[in-house]
């Protein structure tokens, strides 16, 4: 599936997008995530075990507060995007 | 330590110098302030850079400036007698008469804990200690100011 | 008087005259200042019916009892009339330096009545103030404006100004302040080329003091540490300025594409976006005055065709030139943007017009003949060409000066003007952001996303997380983020604030500046009584809840992808719901007990 990095996420990620081959959670993608690009990637996107309230997480889209979270199940046709909590106007 | 190349214009240094100062917002009470060049797409910082050999010091006729030891350039208010002399010797224009005030006023550094430097968003303005490098650097920056506008007031 | 100077200087253009007023305390008290104050005054000295180009409205520059303190990002000033663009009670905000400097000069605000036989300006100098010819400068363009006028007055002066397009009434025309700062939208800037008025210049020495300076200096302490610690106004905005929105909104598939034809999703996105701005073009941010975000941008176009150097561009012009008119490319977008700071144009606009125009040249109704050239979405050349053909309204540009509503109008196609009360609507496709549409369709000065800002709350989950794709919650959300900007612009300091403060904080800082013993609740009640004048203001205009609307094709067209596929904008439920919330009767028309409850009868 298709992972994006927007904003300061990308510097933590140290690429724009990814693609992986992952099933799972969100939960566990980020876990996995984390894992890969280390701990400057996992301090932005975790606070412990939960999702950072810093980042805001996409699934095709929709955020994940408005899907099943963390536990929001992911298909191989996905795509992800993370992004950090910001905005504009 | 100024870092002009951090600097975003947004003059808080000069509110926060002047509220400290006079407990009201006057820019015009700063001790500190923000010079804009829109070309050059820059804003610097001016304070004074407590001079290593003050040309305030060397010009005043009562002795009301001296380097203090802890190397700032202070003035005796008692002393002073408002002739605004060091204002015109000031090769940097950093010091200047308050009108609201009535008097000679100069960066005195807060006593050790600048606001400027404190309320800065971007870290133009720094206060650090005295180290050897970073005396260095301020002298650079200085030496840059001194050769950009000393030419007018001397 | 704390917090405010205590005076408002009244200027009379037809008679040349000039009288310094007290504020009126009672007034303060209920409007608090800027937009509050300002519509206060309109109501009260203005028929809302008249034309906004004529002598007889007014002009008003106004300030809030923060501005110029240390409050939280308190450079904030506004412009208020009767806006030529909506018929609408008009006001635009700015930052950049000069509202502090008026209040320095001992200003509150300024009313400007009448017209002036030939062109003048405004010169403040502490208490000298004089109207001084200005035949001289008229024609000349934000920049060379200001700086001949900072040559014949003072250099530590400040500047607020109109360029070409001002004087020439382009309906959406800013005042420019600082020179890049502008109080954009709903069209000042025609009003004051209306009254002849080229330009205020002033210069203040005067202190602006505090009612409680310790426990002042203790709440905006306090709020800077927020802002410093907050993601949003510590880290996204100073990064990347607001156009870091570009991505998100593309990626939630709602940032309209092609004049709103074509979906919420652009192909170009990456390109336009604030992330591609620092790349590619940012030289250095900029702060308005006192301002700890510095969300401003000073760009540099290096080389090509589109070689510039300037200020922005923000999140709004990188849509409206970009996304709107299906441009990809930044360098282009960047040069329209400096050309609407140079000309004073305000870009969501004039971009928006140019797209609704690109969609009739598409459509066959407008001709290459009409326009004087190809008119395709994606015309980078063209973005550029036509903002500066509108300023100085040449050729086609004197139909684009009209915006998008009017434009479409003649041709007989209104449906194609992404308008609300002939304003055009921001970025945020209302189909894909369901409350955005709620608050674009109520907003007192037409299509606007800074008056109801529930992309905080829909997007980006501040303070709460709302689905963005139902209509559950809107309308009471809505009415808070109504009542508490309401507040924040009438107080002087910036909205981009809120982000990281909420009412507590700004109350806190208000309370300290003018040593009022209120509570939260009746600070935030200053706003509601502020939405709900402007309401009657609009009603007396000859505004009803027909115009409470979007246009057909956010109702009637379904986004073709993204995760709101197949939706319009419920307004319809939406709407009832904010009638009930906002104490009006079904026609959306204050009842008389919401008036007397809100003291304003």
């Amino acid at each position: 599936m298709k992972v994006k990095f927007f904003a300061h996420i990308r510097d933590c990620a140290g690429v724009r997008e990814d693609t992986v081959q992952f099933s799972g959670t969100v939960g566990e993608l980020l876990l996995y995530l984390s894992n890969k690009y280390g701990n400057t990637f996992r301090g932005a996107v975790l606070a412990g075990n939960q999702v950072s309230d810093r980042v805001i997480i996409l699934v095709n889209g929709r955020n994940i507060v408005h899907l099943d979270g963390v536990d929001t199940v992911l298909d191989e046709e996905d795509e992800v995007s993370i992004f950090p909590v910001v905005a504009g106007g | 330590m100024l870092s002009p190349e951090k600097c975003i214009g947004c003059r808080t240094c000069e509110i926060v110098c002047s509220f400290n100062k006079i407990k009201a917002f006057n820019p015009k009470n700063a001790r500190v302030s923000v010079l804009m060049y829109d070309e050059a797409a820059i804003s610097v910082p001016m304070m004074c850079m407590q001079c290593e050999d003050p040309s305030c010091m060397k010009v005043c006729p009562t002795g009301a400036i001296a380097k203090r030891a802890d190397g700032m350039v202070a003035i005796e208010e008692k002393r002073c007698i408002g002739c605004k002399l060091c204002v015109s010797a000031c090769p940097l224009g950093n010091i200047t008469f308050s009108p609201t005030e009535k008097k000679v006023v100069k960066c005195d550094l807060c006593n050790g804990e600048p606001k400027c430097a404190e309320f800065c968003p971007s870290g133009a303005i720094e206060f650090k200690e005295a180290a050897p490098s970073t005396i260095r650097r301020k002298k650079v920056i200085a030496e840059r100011f001194k050769e950009l506008f000393g030419e007018v007031s001397e | 008087m704390i917090g405010w100077t205590g005076c408002i200087l009244r200027v009379n253009l037809s008679e040349g005259t000039i009288k310094k007023e007290a504020l009126a305390r009672s007034d303060a008290r209920l409007y608090l200042g800027g937009r509050g104050l300002g519509t206060k005054i309109m109501m009260d000295e203005v028929d809302p019916r008249v034309d906004p180009l004529s002598p007889e409205n007014k002009l008003i520059f106004m300030t809030g009892p923060l501005t110029g303190t240390m409050a939280a990002s308190p450079g904030r000033y506004m412009v208020i009339a009767k806006a030529p663009l909506t018929g609408t009670i008009g006001c635009a905000n700015s930052g950049g330096h000069f509202g502090p400097e008026l209040k320095f000069a001992g200003y509150d605000g300024i009313i400007f009545e009448g017209k002036a036989d030939q062109p003048v300006y405004l010169w403040i100098d502490d208490d000298k103030v004089e109207l001084r010819p200005a035949g001289h400068l008229w024609g000349k363009n934000v920049f060379e404006t200001t700086d001949k006028l900072l040559e014949e007055t003072r250099e530590d002066a400040r500047v607020a100004c109109i360029g070409p397009a001002g004087e020439k009434g382009v309906l959406f025309a800013t005042v420019m302040n600082d020179k890049n700062r502008a109080a954009g939208r709903t069209g000042m800037g025609a009003v004051m080329g209306a009254k002849n008025l080229k330009a205020v210049v002033v210069r203040g020495s005067k202190s602006v003091e505090v009612a409680d300076p310790e426990k002042f200096l203790e709440v905006c302490t306090e709020a800077r540490r927020k802002l410093k610690a907050h993601p949003v106004t510590g880290e996204g905005l100073p990064t990347y300025g607001t156009g870091v929105l570009v991505n998100i909104l593309n990626q939630m598939g709602a940032l309209p594409t092609r004049n709103w034809r074509d979906g919420g999703i652009f192909e170009h996105a990456e390109n336009i976006s604030g992330e591609a701005l620092v790349e590619k073009y940012l030289i250095r941010n900029k702060g308005c005055f006192g301002c700890s975000i510095g969300c401003g941008r000073l760009t540099k176009i290096p080389e090509g065709k589109f070689k510039s150097f300037g200020e922005g561009p923000e999140y709004e012009a990188e849509w409206s030139y970009g996304a709107a008119c299906g441009v990809g490319d930044l360098a282009a977008i960047c040069q329209a943007n400096f050309i609407c700071n140079e000309l004073g144009l305000d870009p969501i606009t004039m971009g928006a017009t140019i797209a609704c125009a690109m969609e009739m040249y598409e459509k066959g109704i407008l001709s290459k003949e009409e326009v004087g050239r190809e008119l395709n979405f994606g015309d980078a050349e063209a973005i550029v060409e036509l903002t500066r053909m509108t300023g100085m309204r040449d050729g086609f540009g004197d139909q684009l000066a009209l915006g998008s509503y009017r434009l479409a109008e003649k041709w007989g196609h209104s449906e194609l003007s992404m308008s609300v009360k002939k304003q055009e609507m921001p970025a945020y496709d209302a189909r894909g952001v369901q409350g955005m549409g709620l608050s674009y369709a109520t907003s007192n000065r037409g299509g606007c996303h800074v008056r109801g800002y529930m992309t905080s709350v829909e997007v980006l989950g501040i303070p709460e997380k709302l689905d963005p794709l139902v209509t559950d919650e809107k309308a009471g959300w809505l009415k808070i983020f109504q009542d508490l900007t309401a507040v924040f612009d009438s107080a002087g300091i910036c909205l981009f604030t809120s982000f990281a403060l909420g009412l507590p904080d700004l109350a806190g800082m208000l309370r300290a500046a003018v040593g009022w013993g209120c509570t939260d609740e009746e600070i935030l009640r200053i706003g509601e009584r502020i939405w709900n004048l402007e309401r009657l203001f609009n009603i007396r205009a000859g505004f009803t809840k027909a115009d409470d609307t979007l246009p057909p094709r956010l109702l009637e067209e379904p986004l073709p992808s993204g995760p709101a596929r197949g939706k319009v904008n419920q307004l319809e439920v939406m709407l009832k719901e904010y009638y009930v919330v906002r104490g009006w009767n079904e026609d959306g028309v204050p009842t008389e007990e919401k008036m007397a409850e809100l003291s304003l009868r």
